[in-house]
């Protein structure tokens, strides 16, 4: 047993420290070298060029007011939301379980185009309507400025935002409320003076992984940053390897390094307030609801609210997007447009190689790496949380390490890595990369499908005669199957929409669907973008739906209730 | 099947300090009788199950079940759990919740590669030996604590291992239940004749279920004999103070006569059953409260000790009665339907066979 796990442990830690490791050391020793060919000739050439650049400072000073402004958005927003479905009696709350699961089907690419195809300043179509109505000389909106970039990435991070803090709003102990209340003090004073301050680390572990996230998104500063020459780290990594004559990937390495360092800082100051929320909130096993504050008056109004939130984060995209996907060219709704409605665009979609070629690439990915990708999490889960050795503790470090690692950083480190390997340049070069990046979400669930299964299922199956195989095979995998099932959906979802690794790695023949919308979007094809990006919205909804469907089969008689949210909670966080 | 354990050791180390699990175990277990394991938590009885059963590693030492060596750190070997053909009842059951019945308790047979139809008949066989007899669709989340307990019985005698070890099996029953499944366990391997290991740290369990008792503490086999033996004639104040209630009071010796040994004690001189010592062993005296009786002027009871009764506590079947000797507290029982009450001078009376000396 301890030999098998032993052996099993160290083949795991080679395995993941080729994924996880390999690349970080590479863009390490990437950013100390001239260029991809001169590898490892030790200069200092690099970080000069790129922090002496008077650039930077522009670029960095957009970057804070970017990711700050937008982690701050979707901090308040959840906060706000979280409040009304937890403590208050505003109706029809499963809209916030809607509300929490929503990005893993619109991929964030689309969210942001759909948001350019709003509120463009040429083309908008909200903007040409209200410059129609009110007899505007110019449009009244510009999406391609960092407050439109603040607000559709605060958007996007709202569900983050909203499963960190609405459990700790919701196991909150009232009676610290209550008790503020009998010694006088209004509801609002209480609010500030009691709940937000107790509820301050959910906040602040929000406010960091927002952050993080911000750090890393590159989806809406290409989108709607890079049309008004608006540049943050991302999309400047981007610039030097795609638009600058010749591709500098030690540069690239040299920049990346600093959001590298940053992320790894922020996530480690997380992983401490969230470490102490246990301690902080206090949390009842006696199953209490919290008083539920009556709304009255302001109960409509809130509603309305709501539903424009629900409305702007889910109907609005795919409307939008279905709308364009219709029309020859970008018009106001009218007349007009519904005469000029065809299916011209997905014909064109559906005939273009390009677009097919990458439905198909990111069809493979999506459900060969997530099958590899989840085959490998249940493998390093086991180690994890069974083998309580060294070894194993080093093996969850290592593999939790990508976690806090940006797409487009570690796509540069991908490549100073997959250059000096057959893979390069193929598919299989996306294929690890992905794996690499997003095994933290495909061990996440795992691991609490492991916790929840006590050694003495396993001892007694070996008891009973059975080896170590047919133990994993009829004990262990079918207890883990609703596990299975998360980690599976979750990657496959994130897989099926990748960009900002493959935005570095994709290369002629290997293009994959999030980075051909983003062509679609730079050369300004709109029409073709909807009809591929409904394509891609209908396959990944398909994909989540039927899994879980088969995945609710296998669940073992009342053992596991609806964990589904937890899950993605613990997979995000 | 016999089990021979020889110089057993194993360590564990948690925050750089070492905790001796067993200290070196020496342990022969008769075949086809029942031998518990008794102990506090963590003297070392589950992690000596555990190393019979091949669940953990010892560091040093030899085991052999029947005529194998299943364990020798001298020989080498080492044969894995799946192969030792033993059959266990874990603390948790360890029921297999994705399975029926019929599955959890065919799975050993089913990992022999046994005929479908075999398997059907033992397993109804040993249903109906449990008393599941009909349950074999039963889905395993919908069966009670005491109907789980069964269904890992089953499953582990199944197979008709030479072996059967159970891990506190009664633990996770409330108490009623408890008492009749350790009747209907004390039944079934009657029946079964088969060698059992069982541990457990509640001293009723070993009692009423064991041949042989082993009293383990930290890592190390105590004493060993049977239930009378363990209750009545302890060798160690450890074991007569966890084998029941005692009252403990420092004793030395005074005069060993022909039938009994005579002991200076707090109490007084106190007529014991006859035992020897070293002459540097530390002596303890132990009083059992069932047997010290009040005013009995009867000649078997040669120790009359004058006492005041000090709190009587009415719990049901009895007074727990506080005495006080000097400035010495004795705990005794009296009948519910009793005439003393608080306050009353009494004689203790002990017979000399009850005054139990051991070993500090």
């Amino acid at each position: 047993m301890e030999k098998r796990n032993t052996k099993l442990t160290y083949s795991l830690i080679v395995i993941v420290s080729l994924l996880t490791v390999a690349p970080v050391v590479m863009l390490v020793i990437g950013s100390f070298s001239n260029n991809l060919h001169s590898f490892g000739n030790f200069t200092f050439n690099k970080y000069a060029a790129v922090y002496t650049d008077p650039m930077l400072f522009s670029i960095l000073g957009n970057t804070a007011i970017f990711v700050i402004g937008a982690a701050a958005f979707a901090t308040i927003l959840a906060l706000f939301l979280a409040y009304l479905n937890n403590r208050t009696d505003i109706p029809f709350k499963f809209l916030f379980r809607v509300l929490s699961v929503m990005p893993m089907m619109i991929p964030h690419v689309l969210f942001g185009v759909s948001w350019v195809l709003l509120l463009n300043p040429t083309n908008g179509i909200l903007n040409m309507w209200l410059q129609k109505i009110f007899m505007l000389s110019k449009a009244p909106f510009n999406i391609y400025t960092i407050w439109g970039m603040i607000i559709v990435e605060g958007l996007l991070d709202l569900p983050v935002a909203y499963l960190i803090i609405s459990p700790a709003m919701g196991s909150f102990d009232a009676s610290l409320e209550e008790s503020s209340r009998v010694f006088k003090s209004g509801p609002l004073k209480t609010l500030f003076k009691i709940t937000l301050p107790i509820l301050r680390p959910a906040i602040l572990a929000s406010f960091i992984l927002c952050i993080v996230r911000g750090l890393a998104s590159f989806a809406v500063p290409s989108v709607l940053g890079m049309p008004g020459r608006i540049y943050v780290l991302s999309t400047y990594i981007y610039r030097i390897v795609t638009m600058s004559l010749i591709a500098d990937y030690g540069k690239a390495a040299a920049v990346g390094m600093s959001i590298l360092l940053i992320s790894v800082g922020l996530i480690y100051v997380y992983r401490y307030y969230t470490r102490s929320s246990d301690k902080f909130v206090t949390i009842s096993s006696r199953g209490f609801k919290p008083t539920v504050i009556e709304l009255r008056k302001a109960k409509t109004p809130l509603f309305i609210i709501l539903l424009i939130i629900s409305f702007v984060l889910i109907v609005l995209p795919v409307l939008v997007l279905l709308y364009t996907s219709l029309i020859p060219y970008v018009m106001v709704p009218g007349k007009q447009a519904f005469a000029s409605m065809s299916l011209q665009n997905w014909r064109t979609v559906i005939k273009d190689s390009l677009s097919l070629r990458s439905l198909k690439n990111s069809l493979i990915l999506g459900l060969g790496g997530a099958t590899v990708g989840s085959l490998l999490s249940v493998l390093v889960a086991y180690v994890i949380v069974k083998v309580k050795t060294k070894a194993s503790g080093f093996l969850e470090s290592i593999s939790f390490l990508s976690f806090s690692f940006p797409g487009i950083v570690i796509g540069i480190g991908f490549m100073w890595y997959f250059v000096r390997t057959p893979i390069y340049a193929t598919i299989w070069a996306l294929f690890f990369s992905y794996i690499a990046t997003y095994l933290p979400y495909g061990i996440r669930p795992m691991t609490s499908a492991f916790v929840q299964i006590h050694g003495s299922l396993e001892e007694s199956s070996l008891v009973s005669g059975a080896s170590f195989a047919t133990t994993m095979r009829r004990i262990v995998i079918p207890l883990l199957v609703p596990g299975i099932v998360s980690s599976w959906v979750l990657l496959a979802s994130m897989f099926f929409r990748e960009l900002s690794v493959s935005v570095v790695l994709s290369r002629p023949g290997t293009e994959v669907l999030a980075v051909q919308i983003l062509r679609f979007s730079e050369d300004g094809q709109w029409g073709r973008l909807s009809a591929l990006g409904l394509i891609m919205i209908a396959i990944s909804t398909i994909m989540v739906v039927s899994v879980n469907a088969i995945g609710n089969r296998y669940k073992p008689g009342e053992v596991r209730e609806k964990r589904a949210d937890k899950k993605i909670l613990k997979a995000v966080s | 099947m016999e089990i021979k354990i020889r110089g057993l050791k194993k360590h564990f180390y948690s925050e750089g300090k070492v905790i001796k699990a067993l200290d070196g175990v020496n342990l022969d277990i008769a075949a086809n009788k029942i031998f518990t394991l008794l102990g506090p938590s963590g003297c070392g009885k589950t992690t000596l199950l555990r190393c019979i059963v091949g669940l953990e590693t010892p560091d040093e030492g030899e085991i052999q079940i029947g005529d194998t060596i299943v364990w020798s750190t001298d020989k080498g070997i080492y044969v894995p759990t799946e192969k030792r053909q033993l059959g266990m009842v874990f603390q948790t059951y360890a029921i297999w919740p994705h399975m029926d019945v019929f599955n959890n308790v065919a799975y050993p047979l089913q990992n022999m590669k046994m005929p479908k139809s075999e398997i059907e008949k033992r397993v109804a066989k040993t249903l109906k030996f449990v008393q599941l007899e009909g349950f074999e669709k039963r889905p395993s989340t919908r069966l009670s604590g005491g109907q789980q307990q069964r269904v890992a019985l089953a499953r582990a005698l199944v197979a008709e291992p030479k072996v059967i070890l159970f891990d506190e099996p009664l633990s996770n029953l409330d108490a009623k239940l408890r008492e009749e499944t350790r009747k209907e366990l004390k039944m079934f391997l009657g029946e079964l004749g088969i060698t059992a290991v069982y541990v457990t740290h509640d001293r009723v369990e070993a009692l009423a279920l064991s041949d042989t008792i082993g009293v383990m503490n930290a890592g190390n086999i105590v004493e060993l004999g049977s239930p009378t033996k363990i209750y009545f004639d302890a060798d160690h104040q450890f074991v007569a103070d966890f084998i029941g209630r005692a009252n403990l009071v420092t004793a030395t010796i005074k005069e060993q006569q022909e039938e009994n040994t005579i002991v200076d004690t707090p109490l007084g001189q106190i007529s014991c059953h006859k035992r020897s010592f070293d002459p540097d062993d530390e002596l303890v005296l132990c009083l059992r409260p069932e047997f010290i009786a009040f005013d009995n002027k009867e000649s078997e009871y040669v120790n009359q000790i004058p006492a005041v009764i000090e709190q009587m506590t009415f719990v049901g079947e009895v007074y727990e009665t506080e005495v006080v000797v000097g400035d010495q507290r004795l705990m005794t029982k009296l009948d519910p339907e009793t005439k003393y009450k608080e306050g009353d001078k009494v004689n203790l009376s002990i017979k000399a066979e009850h005054c139990l000396l051991v070993s500090k």
